[in-house]
């Protein structure tokens, strides 16, 4: 199972929360929490309406902010706020923001805490150990994955409706794109902050392909780490170049590296799109946005060759 | 004259011009290894063609600038490390030991962190050269002339940990969520996806900094004689501890700037080839320099073909091999003692 990073955590990016452990940490992290998904997607419809929600998670905070109502919201984390890389950083704002720690969301009372399968292990045991009520969500990799959380999300919640309103509205968006399934697809490789790449069996993917594109990355060998040198990516000759633009207060070197003046040259030979990573990161309407850019790149590519 | 120093003597051009041959077939040899197969002189055609083709671009936007730095920067530190040794007339005296990288490492944070590089790149390699320049003097007012070992080490590593906890602090008060995770690359230095630009930025000042270094040469050379008799041969002494403190810091500070600190080039290649040229710190400086490009260069190709990925840092492999050699040299000098 490779699942897509929730915050970016497995592609190098700073996880959302302080997270103790290192490699064998992760994989035991990722067991557990697919084990805790799965007993998460069994509803429990006897419980009331929570009224004092605590979201550990950037993907859970979006569908909390888009399914429940603004007061049943006791907090969300603090990357929420930030609009440059949160689709909901206008509804976050005012509302507290945690760093994802145990006292903090405890402080809040929660009837209900959800978390994502990358948050901080001992936080979720803590929270756990004194009696809070706390759900935890893997990171979706497939479209129907999408469709699943949002039900599950919606039914704790306590708001079905909104969450089927909510799926309805992605899949009319959806809908709208136009897909030509006559044509092979272009060939498309994604570029990420310290050099990393989205290997197949993702989310990534299969909004890759539903936008008339197939991820080269299957090509490489990327093993669990999906960090790869630009010679590599480079030399794969893709269609299309998908660079993370996402934008940040201050430099780091990871994010220069999207910015080596081989991407630039590269332009001149293959269509390179600029894409924020909050678009494709989490399940929401975004996602459609996200096949929409792509798949408005597949057209003029093709229109480009069409005219050669 | 000994039969000792007058084979060096005869032997020291042929030894310059075999390491230089050496130093030019190793950067070669990293712009033909890599992790994809490349033809170059197919991609050096399509280059002097002026077609855009997937490998020309392979070759000169990305294995160019990479052995380019890695050539320039092991030469910084191979003859930075001789001449520290000639300076210090210590055995033990290497930019990453005394501190000197550290120091310029944090600079580099400081200017690239806080955005001032993006507003003027320049900025980022003079960043370097500070952090490096202010190391040195401290390390020069605290050690002085002719301390011992002992005092020397303890100075570079208190200047060594201050500095490295100053860039962890400086990466923490960035408000990139990267930052923080970066300090790998500072302390253990790496040349993964280098660009031409980096490498502009920095030449400039490792070239100037070389040319400081290798005028000292003479007086280096005097200074084995003792200060007095260097002092009358005509050698301004003030004027060469300046000379070379502010060689290295040009040197190491715009290598630092653009690949991290790389620790131990500096301390394993002039003790490795200081037999060769007599034991004289001038004649040792420009074979130390080839040295330290061909021992970077290896360095470099080796962690592009080991199966390890994401591939090593180059601080690792040279500390693998730097640290026992450190241990040894230190074992040797304490029996010696």
């Amino acid at each position: 199972m490779r699942a897509f990073p929730t915050v970016g955590e497995s592609e190098g990016r700073a996880p959302p929360f302080p997270r103790k452990g290192g490699r064998g940490g992760r994989t035991a992290a990722r067991l557990c929490a697919l084990a805790l998904a799965a007993l998460a997607s069994v509803s429990s419809p006897a419980l009331a309406k929570p009224r004092r929600i605590v979201s550990l998670n950037q993907c859970a905070d979006e569908l909390v902010l888009r399914l429940a109502d603004r007061d049943a919201i006791a907090s969300v984390t603090w990357l929420s706020q930030d609009p440059r890389n949160a689709n909901m950083a206008t509804a976050a704002a005012g509302l507290p923001a945690n760093n994802g720690l145990a006292e903090e969301a405890l402080a809040y009372h929660p009837d209900l805490t959800l978390a994502g399968s990358f948050t901080e292990r001992s936080t979720v045991a803590l929270l756990k150990q004194v009696g809070a009520r706390v759900v935890e969500f893997d990171v979706p990799e497939t479209f129907d994955g999408v469709r699943r959380q949002i039900r599950d999300v919606a039914a704790l919640i306590g708001e079905p409706e909104r969450g089927e309103a909510l799926i309805a509205d992605i899949d009319r968006r959806l809908a709208r794109i136009p897909v030509d399934a006559n044509r092979p697809p272009l060939g498309a490789i994604i570029l990420r902050p310290n050099g990393f790449t989205v290997g197949p069996g993702s989310l990534v993917d299969e909004i890759l392909q539903r936008a008339g594109m197939a991820n080269l990355a299957a090509q490489l060998d990327l093993g669990p780490y999906q960090q790869v040198p630009l010679e590599r990516l480079v030399a794969l000759d893709a269609d299309v170049l998908i660079v993370d633009s996402d934008r940040f207060a201050a430099p780091s070197l990871a994010t220069e590296a999207l910015g080596h003046p081989i991407v630039a040259a590269l332009a001149r030979r293959m269509k390179v799109v600029s894409l924020p990573s909050r678009l494709w990161t989490c399940a929401g309407p975004a996602l459609a946005d996200a096949v929409q850019t792509l798949a408005a790149a597949t057209a003029e590519v093709r229109a480009r060759e069409g005219r050669n | 004259m000994s039969a000792a120093l007058i084979r060096a003597e005869r032997a020291y051009w042929p030894l310059a011009a075999a390491l230089g041959g050496l130093t030019l077939a190793a950067t070669f040899a990293s712009l033909a290894i890599g992790y994809v197969h490349l033809d170059v002189f197919a991609a050096l055609n399509d280059v002097a063609h002026g077609r855009a083709s997937l490998p020309a671009l392979v070759l000169v936007e990305l294995r160019l600038p990479r052995a380019a730095l890695g050539c320039a920067v092991g030469f910084s530190l191979g003859l930075t490390g001789a001449a520290m040794q000639g300076l210090l007339r210590n055995p033990l005296a290497d930019p990453g030991v005394v501190g000197v990288s550290g120091g310029a490492a944090l600079g580099a944070v400081v200017v690239f962190y806080s955005g001032l590089a993006g507003a003027f790149s320049l900025a980022l390699p003079l960043g370097g050269v500070a952090g490096a320049l202010v190391a040195a003097l401290a390390l020069y007012a605290l050690v002085g002339r002719g301390a011992g070992t002992m005092t020397l080490i303890l100075a570079g590593v208190t200047i060594n940990s201050f500095a490295g906890a100053l860039t962890a602090l400086a990466l923490n008060l960035s408000p990139n969520p990267y930052a923080a995770f970066e300090i790998m690359f500072w302390l253990m230095g790496s040349l993964v996806d280098r660009s031409l630009p980096q490498l502009w930025l920095a030449l400039p000042l490792m070239l100037a900094g070389w040319a400081l270094l290798m005028s000292s040469a003479p007086a280096l050379d005097a200074l084995t004689l003792g200060e007095d008799t260097a002092t009358s041969l005509g050698f301004d002494l003030k004027r060469l501890r300046l000379t070379l403190v502010a060689g290295s810091a040009l040197a190491v500070g715009g290598a630092v700037a653009v690949t991290g600190a790389i620790g131990f080039v500096g301390l394993v290649v002039p003790h490795l080839l200081r037999p060769f040229v007599g034991h004289r710190p001038g004649r040792l400086l420009l074979v130390s320099g080839f040295g330290g490009a061909i021992v970077l260069l290896g360095a470099d190709i080796a962690v592009r073909l080991l199966p390890i990925h994401p591939e090593l840092r180059l601080g690792v492999v040279t500390a693998l091999i730097g640290a026992p050699f450190l241990l040894t040299l230190i074992d040797r000098m304490r029996r010696e003692a």
